[in-house]
């Protein structure tokens, strides 16, 4: 595993007046190819941290490394730097500026000088992962809360980045936005993207991030993976947060039933998998990657669907579904209960997909990924 | 003062819309069709939708400032009017909080913010400034009652809006997304006080996405989709029809689908449906050992030699109320929970430890309550108040 | 508020939408300007029948209510104005129509009354004229159309980017006017001056959040200082051009051929 971003004592203030710095000698390491979240509470300093990332914010003190280079704050080498980081701010009104939806997307791709015929593949493909590409003419000021944050999405998917950090990426989201935009996250770190989110909300950096840096007033408080953070809960009142509901009642529930907390379940699958009676057995899921000529499954059970591409060619064809949001967990939970399920799936995920039915062995329920 | 329109106080409805229809101007689509819906006193209700499922303009009819293109609204069984006099009178009985504060600021200074509503109101000015304390005071910002309103934190402006919703002295608050933007404690925090304003009379009105918040607070829901309303009653009767639920843009809370899965497989009742942790820890964790709570009601001042004592003696201690926590956090005094008071001293009760909750004289009747519907859970919750 | 917000929806909807905005803005000009040159009373009918068929044609007669009432008001003015003229004659000319009112004299001539309907009818084709292009072309599309004329890119962003959020400012203006509402905010006069004197500081304060948030946000997104055009609107080409120059000259034509056919004070039988 590589090392992509290394912060190096960096200490930042918005102004010299400013008694507590923004980010007070922060030292850590953030690698490629990990789920990495930045956790805190308002005003922890996390949106500081990744505008050093990209270099928008230089620091006072330290030093920030990408690829083993210390950043070179020159024009020009920013621009380069930014075609390889792209961050998506929270409110997607302070990032969409074009006045139609096709136009602020290809904003990036043009201004890396990309030929037309180049740009136009990155906005069609881009727009369709969003699922926004028979919006593509419409005003951006005729589009709701939802759909602008779609078009925001669509913008740094377009540039095609490698590493992708996303500021509350499902805040002033209802569940079902928030987990397309979370099937998302997981189709680009499929694609290889380093995603990196910045978020207040435990539950969901709870369910999928491998790494999380947490942060206080400033101060880092912790950087490691999630369960010796929460496990502290001193630490976890001190930065502002709580514990993820999953990890607190493992926690509780194996205390009070002398089972060992470990594997610590981070999903409502995976928890119900671990405190299961004894012998439950488990469905199966039958795990199809879509393709263009596929005929509908001979299946009697609950169809979901994961994966912008399986969605469109699942709707296109007119195959039945059940599941068209969250359809992964949709499925296992139904495979905990004993049902066996079906999941059409885009190829890029199907890894993803068996890695995670498999896991749910791991708390104690066999659950079958029948490719 | 004329005689008030709105006077039915044996009412037992609180507000209700009957056949509510709406278009937004230049729109073919409406924004609202035919909604009927009853929200009772006393009974602590949300507004559940996706995004632009019509919830705001839900809550615009329910105080009067939009009008129904068709049907009625209706304050304690009476039609609403749309008169000057009578959208006054409506305005201080039905009280809105935004999602977004920096939409419902109007004042340069907290206190100026706080005392615009009553003002408005045309009240004397001593009433005014009565109002205008207690509400600050209500949600800890009387201190800094000076300050600009611009240089207060996101989670003071949220608060600050609040005060000038309760200064208009309303019977019902409706809140527009409490928690969003809040981090986790002080989400926490928010969902206390308006316990706390429930508690003292006040009927609290929640419009929300989030399922698990809302199935946490919540005793019924209306449901709307597309504008138009699909379900309204209890909770686990919505989510129960899993694919109603997943229709309108919904998914099952994770309390509701943890504990129907497991009671599935473990072949036992769903019902009591538990809603909170501890409940859902109490049910899963049938005969085991627990500790004892003790609910101590701070009348003056909390006394720190007594928590440490407490602590040194291996008791879990924790707060409730904004009181409490105004003198915790302004004392130094140190505690094991600041925030989520009881759920976190209970979960260790299940576990058990002994645990001790000050709170603030008017909370030990919820604390009570809480503990109760704990009890249904397993075990009665061993408990004493004091 | 709501004006803005319709006729936008309106020209995005727009049949003609992709025509060369730059292309449509010559031919209404010229169009206008073909419409007074002669004193022909039948030209403003002719423009009036292109302005209504252009107008049909790009949003089928789907006029918002609130954008007619706007059309409306505009032809009110246009009669008061046309009603004045004509009350106003040359008072070396025999009356028509000739009365005291209050302090006012009204002395209505043939002259005079022929030029009010002139002017009624020219400003009614105008509207109409106008009213066609301004229902069919965004503002993002008339900046992008003046890059053809040279005009400073600088200029087309701002013009772009102001237009931008004048939507999104509309947005919290609406909120916080609801929010004003629903605490009494708009109770007796003062209180409204209050109120609004607060909304604004609010939008003011809003907007620059939103400015330096924006800032970042375009750098983030590695703005050059300068929006590259994904879809450059159609080119106003030699078709266009003869296209205006046909229409003008035939219009202009018709009118020196037509110019004495009709007076309407003949006509209507007041002479």
């Amino acid at each position: 595993m590589m090392t992509l971003f290394e912060v190096r004592n960096v200490t930042y203030r918005y102004n010299s007046r400013q008694q507590r710095p923004s980010l007070d000698n922060i030292t850590l390491d953030i690698n490629e190819g990990r789920r990495t979240a930045i956790l805190g509470a308002n005003g922890a300093g996390k949106s500081t941290l990744f505008y050093h990332l990209n270099g928008i914010f230089k620091p006072k003190e330290g030093e920030v490394r990408y690829n083993g280079v210390p950043l070179d704050y020159d024009r020009n080498k920013l621009r380069e730097l930014r075609n390889d980081i792209c961050v998506v701010v929270q409110n997607p009104d302070e990032q969409i500026f074009s006045s139609t939806v096709e136009s602020d997307v290809a904003f990036g791709p043009m201004s890396m000088g990309l030929p037309k015929e180049d740009v136009d593949e990155r906005v069609e493909s881009a727009l369709d992962m969003v699922g926004m590409l028979d919006y593509r003419r419409r005003p951006s000021t005729q589009l709701s809360y939802g759909q602008r944050k779609r078009v925001s999405l669509a913008g740094a998917l377009a540039v095609r980045p490698k590493v992708m950090i996303l500021d509350e990426p499902t805040a002033g989201l209802d569940p079902q936005m928030a987990r397309e935009v979370m099937e998302l996250v997981d189709q680009m770190c499929c694609d290889g993207t380093t995603v990196i989110l910045s978020t207040h909300d435990v539950d969901l950096v709870y369910s999928w991030a491998e790494e999380i840096i947490v942060l206080n007033h400033g101060e880092l408080v912790y950087s490691g993976e999630p369960e010796e953070f929460f496990s502290d809960p001193e630490k976890t009142a001190f930065a502002g947060l709580c514990r993820p509901h999953t990890f607190s009642i493992n926690s509780y529930v194996s205390e009070i039933s002398g089972k060992e907390q470990t594997p610590y379940p981070r999903t409502n699958s995976q928890i119900v998998a671990k405190m299961a009676p004894e012998g439950s057995k488990g469905g199966s899921i039958r795990v199809v990657p879509t393709k263009d000529d596929m005929a509908p499954a001979d299946f009697e059970g609950t169809v979901g669907v994961m994966g912008y591409y399986s969605k469109k060619t699942v709707l296109a064809k007119g195959i039945r579904y059940d599941y068209m949001f969250d359809a992964l967990e949709m499925c296992m939970q139904d495979a905990v209960k004993g049902m066996d399920s079906l999941l059409y799936c885009d190829e890029s995920m199907v890894n993803l997909a068996v890695d995670r039915i498999r896991s749910l062995e791991r708390f104690g329920m066999k659950v079958e990924a029948i490719l | 003062m004329s005689k008030p329109y709105y006077n039915n106080p044996d009412a037992e409805n609180l507000l209700e819309m009957r056949g509510v229809t709406y278009y937004y101007e230049g729109n073919k689509a409406p924004s609202l069709s035919d909604v009927s819906l009853t929200i009772k006193k006393g009974v602590k209700t949300a507004i559940l939708g996706g995004n632009g499922a019509g919830k705001s303009t839900t809550f615009y009819h329910l105080n009067g400032v939009v009008k129904p293109a068709e049907g009625t609204v209706l304050y304690r069984d009476i039609p609403l009017k749309y008169k000057k006099k009578h959208r006054r009178e409506l305005c201080s009985h039905v009280a809105v909080v935004l999602q977004n504060p920096d939409d419902q600021i109007f004042g340069q200074t907290v206190l100026a913010d706080a005392e615009y509503g009553p003002m408005n109101i045309g009240l004397p000015k001593d009433e005014v400034q009565e109002r205008a304390r207690s509400a600050l005071e209500q949600v800890g910002l009387w201190e800094k009652r000076d300050s600009n309103s611009l240089q207060l934190s996101y989670g003071q402006r949220k608060r600050l809006s609040l005060a000038g919703a309760i200064a208009m002295h309303p019977d019902v608050l409706i809140m527009d997304e409490p928690t969003a933007g809040l981090d986790p404690q002080m989400a926490l925090e928010l969902m206390e006080l308006a316990e706390q304003l429930h508690h003292s009379g006040m009927d609290i009105v929640m419009s929300t996405h989030d399922v698990d918040l809302a199935y946490m607070w919540a005793d019924e829901i209306h449901v709307l989709r597309r504008s138009e309303k699909i379900y309204s009653g209890k909770q686990e009767g919505f989510y129960s029809d899993r694919e109603l639920a997943y229709s309108a843009g919904l998914l099952a809370p994770s309390m509701f689908q943890i504990n129907t899965t497991l009671c599935g497989l473990r072949g036992i009742d769903p019902a009591p449906y538990p809603r909170t942790e501890p409940q859902l820890i109490a049910k899963m964790t049938p005969g085991a050992d627990r500790g004892h709570l003790d609910i101590i009601k701070v009348e003056d001042a909390i006394d720190g030699s007594q928590v440490s004592e407490l602590r040194g003696a291996g008791k879990i201690v924790g707060i409730y109320g904004t009181g409490t926590r105004k003198q915790i956090t302004e004392s130094g005094i140190g505690v094991d929970f600041i925030f989520g008071g009881f759920e976190s001293c209970t979960s260790q009760v299940l576990k058990g430890r002994d645990a001790v909750i000050f709170c603030d004289p008017d909370c030990a009747e919820i604390m009570e309550k809480k503990a109760k519907e704990l009890s249904e859970f397993g075990e009665p919750l061993d408990y004493s108040l004091s | 508020m709501s004006e803005q917000t319709q006729m936008d929806t309106l020209a995005y909807s727009s049949r003609m939408l992709e025509w060369a905005p730059l292309g449509k803005l010559l031919f209404v000009i010229s169009v206008l300007i073909v419409n007074i040159m002669t004193e022909s009373i039948l030209v403003p009918f002719v423009t009036l029948a292109i302005g209504l068929i252009l107008m049909a044609y790009s949003t089928n007669f789907k006029i918002p209510f609130m954008i007619a009432l706007a059309i409306l008001e505009a032809f009110v003015i246009l009669i008061f104005g046309a009603g004045v003229v004509s009350v106003n004659g040359d008072m070396s000319d025999p009356a028509i129509w000739d009365t005291d009112f209050l302090w006012m004299h009204f002395h209505m001539t043939e002259t005079s009354f022929n030029e009010a309907w002139l002017i009624l009818l020219r400003g009614t084709a105008g509207v109409a004229v106008m009213l066609s292009f301004a229902t069919s072309t965004p503002i993002p599309y008339m900046s992008l159309g003046l890059k053809q004329v040279r005009m400073p890119v600088e200029v087309i962003e701002i013009v772009v980017l102001i237009y931008r959020y004048a939507f999104l400012l509309l947005e919290r203006m609406e909120a916080m006017w609801n929010a004003a509402s629903s605490r009494m905010g708009f109770n007796g006069k003062m209180t409204s001056i209050r109120t609004v004197a607060a909304i604004a500081i609010g939008i003011f304060i809003q907007s620059t959040n939103l400015s330096d948030k924006s800032q970042v946000a375009l750098e983030c997104r590695n703005y050059r200082g300068y929006f590259p055009v994904y879809r450059e609107p159609a080119k106003t080409g030699v078709k266009w051009i003869l296209v205006i120059i046909i229409t003008s000259v035939s219009i202009y034509l018709f009118g020196m051929y037509t110019s004495d056919w009709v007076n309407m004070a003949e006509l209507l039988g007041v002479a």
